[in-house]
């Protein structure tokens, strides 16, 4: 499922990064990779030597990672996603901005128009899983622990089949929902809550060392960035849910939790 | 006392042991205790008196969304339910509930004070202050009032009737607090209404005792000294509470409805023997000025010239409003079981506003005629004794001796049927929303709202009764706010609901 992905490059990329990056996209099944370089026709190294793209290349291929090296122009993250969708990669990955001194994490406009226009999966890689110094291996599959956060609805059930890809040392599910009005439908609800998760639980376990649920009462977005701070999530997986008239491009809680978490985001559209 | 009984009766507890503690603080020093309200109702005042407006305007706006959204059809009990009274009975019971004292108290004085003493902007006794006057009267008595109270019943009515809670504050508050409402969080949500229910309660109680005494000094000459008044009140409360112990409800209900009914008398009277053009002319005027003006004045604080009389009036005015509404939401709720939103929010918010309407327009408006058109100076009557304006007005009818009974009989029916309302309320805020409240219970609240009564008038008078009524709102203003939100939660989940029952 993680096979084919592309990665969005620009010119000052370093190939040390970029090595750490393919070492942890291997270990979650990647086989090949697509870098994928917008030329800016207005900037100075627009349409100049691209020899840097080809030293990224190579850098890749040296771990034995299969690599491909696309261009595009015009709308930046437009020609990404339309990219994405004609190389009919699997992902795409993002590594979003780092001040590792304020230890904030910053996503840029391209970032989240990507997020919000992509028609294929984005990986948006924040400070977990931290990427390895030199000589410290990798993250393995054995060490992964997820988050899926999930409504039950269509958008919270399409990422399902890529929960069960992730594979892992832990999946945790998680559920928030508003508090019912009263508590005879609340405690109602509580128990299809309950017989939902238990469900998802048992479809979940064969893929995961340990699978846990829970169910809590709140704001989407503040739980679910609370709970992946708990148990110190490497990957939270979300569904986009179709924005509503006037709402944040991604919908307010997909937004929220990817500008806040410290955990790396997989956005299934 | 053992931790059982205190867990079981905190609401109870908590707030008897507050009002009692003011009620000892008010009789061995009412000095201290006038110094401490007064720097209170001051920090209020000077800090918040735009929250009880801006309030006062969202609730109302926020009553006629839902009413005209979706959620009107929703029906305040269950789908196949109908209404348990009579469109007329209910109407007369919400009108009873709602203003009662008030009316007689302000009906004629309020106009007359605004026309002798208006903001610095305009003339005083100038016909713009004639016309400001009775907008403001209108204002203060008319919409914003029933959409205060509409927040809490409908509130209440939903949570109760539709979700099968007790009809208790705290039972709304679910949807943000879940089983939290059964701890402190949900019980100092219910002391708080219950402070607000018993202050603004003792404020009516302590105008009509003040409008009763005034009247009988008026026609029998009889001492104007505080004792006289505190002797009336003691009368009166050994008869609401001779009212509440025994339980008589269904007389409670007849008197309710025989006082409206002699109020409309009372009102026809004075139409149609005083100059019935001149008071519908103003009816007609001050209602087009207030439609046309209703959002200005909503959110008007006069803060370069005339703050002062904004706080002294408007936000007293809503903070009286607000310290009633667990009361009269309490009993409104109650009375209207089996309607739908719409039904209820547009009803209480329009028909008991327009008899308000002309009742300003017919005691308020014949009094200006007097003082404008036939050099009767009842402004400086009303400016000396807001209490005193209503006998004198009746001695320029005939049979003014027989009005001036009939208004202290109306008075006497008011007090004694909103103060058992009050002490069945209090007691039942007491006791879990249970409405089987048990005799300790009742005597405890009844004695404390006339003693409540009796130290605000002792400590600072008419003043006192306007302070306590300001500070005991200002928390309930945050407590409605939040009913708001979760009446919107509430009936947000109503079509989720439906799905899941079906």
């Amino acid at each position: 499922m993680f096979e084919k992905t592309l990665i969005p490059v620009a010119y000052g990329e370093r190939p040390d990064e970029l090595k750490k990056i393919g070492k942890i996209l291997q270990s979650l099944g990647s086989e090949s990779i697509c870098l994928f370089h917008v030329s800016d026709s207005n900037s100075f190294f627009g349409g100049s030597d691209l020899s840097w793209l080809m030293l990224l290349k190579d850098t890749l291929q040296e771990i034995g990672l299969s690599v491909e090296v696309r261009t595009g122009s015009d709308h930046i993250a437009s020609s990404i996603a339309e990219a994405a969708l004609l190389e009919g990669v699997d992902e795409i990955y993002l590594k979003a901005k780092r001040h590792w001194q304020l230890r904030s994490i910053l996503l840029g406009s391209v970032s989240r128009d990507l997020l919000r226009l992509a028609d294929t999966p984005v990986f948006v890689h924040k400070i977990r899983p931290i990427l390895p110094g030199e000589g410290d291996g990798t993250i393995t599959r054995e060490d992964l622990i997820v988050l899926y956060a999930t409504e039950f609805d269509e958008a919270s059930n399409r990422p399902l089949p890529y929960v069960m890809q992730f594979q892992g040392a832990w999946c945790h599910i998680l559920h928030v929902r508003g508090r019912r009005a009263d508590p005879r439908s609340e405690e109602r609800r509580h128990s299809e809550v309950k017989e939902k998760l238990s469900t998802l639980l048992e479809e979940l376990r064969p893929y995961y060392g340990r699978v846990t649920s829970e169910e809590r009462i709140g704001n989407a977005a503040n739980e679910v960035l609370f709970v992946s701070e708990q148990i110190k999530a490497d990957v939270i997986i979300l569904g986009r849910s179709r924005p509503a008239f006037l709402s944040s491009p991604m919908g307010d809680t997909a937004e929220r939790i990817v500008s806040g978490s410290k955990a790396s985001i997989f956005l299934v559209p | 006392m053992n931790w059982a009984y205190f867990k079981k009766e905190t609401v109870f507890l908590l707030s008897s042991g507050v009002i009692l503690f003011f009620i000892i603080a008010g009789a061995l020093r009412p000095d201290l205790l006038d110094a401490a309200a007064s720097a209170i109702h001051s920090g209020i005042l000077d800090n918040f008196s735009w929250l009880y407006l801006i309030s006062a305007f969202f609730f109302l706006i926020f009553v006629i969304f839902i009413a005209l959204s979706k959620f009107g059809t929703i029906r305040l009990g269950y789908d196949a339910e109908r209404p348990q009274y009579t469109f007329f009975g209910w109407v007369a019971m919400l009108f009873a509930a709602g203003m009662g004292i008030g009316l007689l108290f302000w009906g004629v004085s309020e106009p007359l004070v605004h026309f002798l003493s208006p903001p610095p902007f305009l003339e005083p006794l100038s016909p713009d202050s004639a016309s400001f006057a009775m907008r403001y009267a209108f204002f203060h008595w008319g919409i914003h009032p029933w959409a205060i109270y509409t927040v809490v019943s409908l509130s209440i009515a939903y949570f109760s009737f539709r979700r099968g809670m007790p009809a208790l504050i705290s039972s709304c508050f679910y949807p943000v607090l879940g089983d939290r409402i059964y701890g402190m969080p949900g019980k100092i949500v219910d002391v708080l209404a219950v402070f607000a229910t018993v202050f603004g309660t003792a404020t009516s109680l302590g105008f009509g005792a003040l409008q009763i005494h005034a009247g009988f000094t008026h026609l029998y000459g009889i001492s104007s000294a505080i004792p006289v008044t505190i002797g009336i009140i003691v009368i009166a409360t050994a008869l609401f509470m001779a009212s509440a112990i025994l339980g008589v409800e269904k007389g409670v209900q007849v008197l309710s409805k025989f006082n409206i009914l002699l109020a409309i008398l009372l009102l026809s009277f004075i139409l149609l023997l005083g100059s019935t053009p001149y008071i519908l002319n103003i009816f007609s005027s001050t209602l087009g000025g207030y439609i046309n003006n209703v959002i200005d004045l909503s959110l008007q604080a006069y803060p370069f010239a005339g703050y002062e009389w904004s706080r002294d009036w408007t936000v007293f005015y809503w903070a009286w409003w607000i310290s009633w509404s667990p009361f009269v939401g309490l009993f409104i709720a109650r009375i209207s079981r089996g309607r739908t939103i719409r039904e209820f929010v547009l009803t209480v918010l329009t028909v008991p506003t327009l008899f308000t309407f002309i009742w300003f327009s017919v005691f308020g408006g014949s009094a200006l005629y007097l003082q404008l058109n036939k050099g009767v100076d009842l402004a400086s009557v009303a400016g000396e004794d807001v209490s005193l304006a209503l006998f004198v007005f009746f001695e320029y009818y005939p049979l003014a001796g027989v009005l001036s009974l009939i208004a202290i009989l109306l008075l006497s029916i008011f007090f004694v049927t909103s103060a058992d309302s009050a002490t069945v309320v209090l007691g039942s805020l007491t006791t879990g929303g249970n409405l089987a409240v048990p005799l300790y219970k009742k005597v405890f609240w009844g004695l404390s709202l006339s003693a409540v009564a009796i130290i605000l008038l002792l400590t600072g008078g008419l003043d006192a009764l306007q302070k306590m009524a300001i500070t005991a709102a200002f928390p309930f203003i945050i407590v409605m706010i939040i009913l708001c939100y979760t009446l919107w939660i509430g009936l947000s989940q109503e079509e989720t609901l439906q799905d899941e029952d079906r």
